[in-house]
């Protein structure tokens, strides 16, 4: 039984940070209909920005993360403008998946030629701490990054729900002719969504290279991990990123403990495919194009 | 067309077959040697470590006067660390280059369809990187595994230290998490079959998945049992995730062995701290210091050259340099390179090497053992069999610090 309880602290922590990776690409999708396979690769390329910023200036991960956003912000609304903003097609969702997967490869490349194909990982000084509570072990980089994955979290709630530019967003999302109609531009609502999905892999990519070692092809596992959580949760849905988040990481967890981890991927598969049976749109999916 | 096709074809046959294949140079004044190598893709470091090893050796013999007098070229072509690409890349290399002789590329998986193209060709193939099980299952007599021993029988060295210890100092239970990967388990499973023969009690045994985001909960069921030693059957960043797992879980155990990830004397502290190898075994072909045959000359050259420090030079550097020791050794026996030559020659006899002594099987297996290395002091040193050991094993694990 302890061993559960400590594989279900585990996975609740773990779970926020999946929320933090996957928040920004269902924020994607919800604004723009945009399957967007470069994600994973954009946590990557911020990792390696908190792995540069750490080991050339000495600058925490975690503060890092302030000089990051603003990076990712300016590279999504690039990405945005030059790649995706040309398809006005009818197929347009189904082009930005190769697209965007063509950004992950390019990303890719580039990480390969500039660090060359070596793991890294962020080694601050508390990545192997852990606090004592009640007997069981609570990693402190988890801890803090699950933190973390609120406050960004709840900042974007904060931003599409109470500012005028969240609400441009949510009447694109929901009609963008209307929302034309009515003053918005939507695409600079796109560009600028597209920004801020992908400035929360700044975040997501601090705590990634804390926690995991990485290389440039580490994408590839990630965007797998980051689907499953977008589809679970709900395509657009910022509550269900969490939701599913804590899912995925509680049942790959526990699985892991009380059965074997080779068949905790598979468990988690299995309630997947259990959920969309139940509610094809996942757990907080709408009607709507996009939740949010 | 089917005139050209056909004669397109006898053309390919013919220079397939013709040409200087196994001739090593004839008459000419350079001997040149085709390797396809990973400078691109998943290998491209390990792959850029063998180079840089095949590369100074070649500087070497040719500073000497080369071999049998003939200049020394190593042709490298890149395969993307793709086994597609690897087969392309010998084809051309023996048909279209005309090199003389051939060394193998990086990783199993790579070496084994290479093996078959030079096994077609009659080249030997010398190879430091390719020691799985599917290697040798192809019973290529032109094929010698460059290393001590097979990648499987890599712990054994490691049950043979504990099992060497006074029963009262022999851990009680073991633990046994490993990579789900023909590289990995079977190394781990080796030792638990002596361990248990022994009487050293299984607590824990399980596998996981390459793709496993996260290997805390693993461990976390691996130390239920309180297990005295853990053995992992590790590939890299997995074994990286061990350890920290172990640290962030607050355990430390009596003895802890590595089939991998451990034994890499700049990523392994790199990645889990300095200060938590202490105590750490691995095994290991070569090392800093060793006192085999050409490891020193090896060392200065390497350091000169690539600059770093002995402790930092990759070991598929060192076993991608042993090939041409092999080499250099049967044109001194037999005053001849050829393929035919090289093949008889070394299938019979041990041949010293920067690895220690070598010998093969028909199927090009290693019949050596490793060394069992250890993390002491920051470095990580042979530490048995007693007689190439730079420093007595340490009986117990400190515990992990930071």
């Amino acid at each position: 039984m302890h061993t559960i309880i400590q594989g279900v602290i585990l996975g609740i922590l773990t779970g926020g940070v999946y929320a933090l990776m996957a928040g920004g690409q269902t924020l994607i999708f919800g604004i723009m209909k945009v399957v967007n396979l470069a994600q994973g690769a954009m946590v990557i390329l911020s990792a390696y920005l908190s792995y540069t910023l750490f080991t050339s200036a000495g600058i925490d991960p975690f503060l890092a993360v302030l000089i990051t956003t603003p990076a990712m912000f300016c590279l999504g609304v690039a990405v945005q403008w030059l790649f995706l903003r040309q398809l006005r097609r009818e197929d347009a969702a189904e082009l930005s998946i190769l697209v965007t997967f063509a950004i992950a490869l390019a990303v890719e490349g580039v990480l390969s030629v500039v660090y060359s194909t070596s793991y890294r990982s962020i080694n601050a000084s508390y990545a192997n701490t852990s606090f004592t509570v009640g007997g069981y072990q609570v990693s402190a980089v988890r801890l803090y990054a699950f933190l973390l994955s609120v406050g960004v979290l709840g900042l974007l709630y904060l931003l599409l729900h109470r500012t005028r530019f969240g609400r441009a967003v949510r009447a694109t999302v929901q009609n963008p002719e209307a929302a034309r109609l009515l003053g918005v531009e939507p695409a600079r609502i796109r560009a600028l969504g597209f920004g801020l999905g992908t400035a929360t892999a700044a975040a997501a990519g601090s705590v990634f290279g804390l926690i995991y070692p990485f290389n440039a092809g580490s994408h590839y596992d990630l965007i797998s991990q980051l689907l499953s959580v977008v589809v679970l949760g709900g395509l657009g849905s910022l509550g269900g990123a969490v939701v599913a988040g804590v899912i995925i990481g509680v049942s790959s967890s526990v699985v892991a403990v009380a059965w074997s981890p080779t068949w905790s991927q598979f468990t988690f598969f299995v309630v997947l495919l259990a959920v969309l049976l139940i509610r094809p749109r996942g757990l907080f999916g709408t009607v709507l194009r996009g939740a949010l | 067309m089917k005139v050209s096709a056909l004669a397109c074809a006898a053309g390919l046959v013919l220079a397939g077959c013709g040409g200087s294949h196994g001739s090593a140079g004839g008459a000419s004044k350079t001997l040149t040697i085709g390797v396809s190598l990973s400078l691109t893709g998943d290998f491209a470091d390990p792959g850029k470590a063998a180079q840089r090893g095949y590369q100074l050796w070649a500087d070497h013999i040719n500073a000497a006067g080369g071999l049998l007098g003939k200049k020394v070229t190593i042709k490298v072509v890149d395969d993307l660390s793709s086994p597609t690409q690897v087969v392309t890349n010998y084809t051309n290399l023996i048909t279209r280059d005309h090199v003389d002789l051939v060394f193998g590329p990086f990783s199993s998986l790579l070496t084994a369809p290479a093996g078959q193209i030079a096994k077609r060709f009659g080249f030997s193939f010398l190879e430091p990187a390719g020691g799985g099980p599917k290697v040798f299952a192809e019973h290529l007599n032109n094929l010698f595994f460059v290393q001590p021993a097979p990648v499987v029988a890599s712990g054994q060295v490691f049950a043979d230290y504990i099992l060497s210890l006074p029963a009262a100092q022999r851990p009680k239970t073991a633990a046994y998490p490993s990579l789900d990967d023909p590289f990995s388990a079977p190394i781990a499973d080796a030792i638990r079959a002596r361990f248990e023969a022994a009487g050293i009690k299984t607590v824990y045994q399980g596998l996981y998945p390459a793709e496993a985001p996260d290997l805390t909960p693993v461990m976390a069921k691996a130390i239920a049992g309180n297990p005295d030693v853990i053995v992992s059957g590790s590939q890299s960043t997995d074994a990286y995730q061990q350890v920290k797992a172990l640290i962030q879980l607050k355990y430390s155990p009596k003895f802890m062995f590595m089939s991998n990830g451990a034994n890499s004397p700049v990523e392994f502290p790199d990645k889990v701290g300095a200060n938590n190898t202490a105590g750490i075994f691995s095994a290991g072909d070569w090392f800093d210091g060793s006192p085999e045959p050409g490891s020193a000359q090896f060392t200065t050259e390497y350091t000169k050259k690539y600059g770093g420090t002995g402790q930092q030079i990759d070991t598929n550097s060192a076993e991608a340099y042993a090939c041409g020791q092999l080499l250099e050794q049967v044109a001194a026996k037999t005053g001849k390179v050829d393929n035919a030559t090289i093949i008889s020659t070394l299938h019979s006899g041990a041949w010293p090497t920067l690895l220690g002594s070598l010998s093969w099987d028909a199927d090009g297996s290693p019949k050596g053992t490793f060394h069992l290395v250890q993390w002491i002091d920051h470095q990580l040193l042979p530490v048995f069999p007693a007689a190439t050991a730079k420093h007595t094993p340490l009986l117990t694990k400190p515990a992990w610090n930071g």
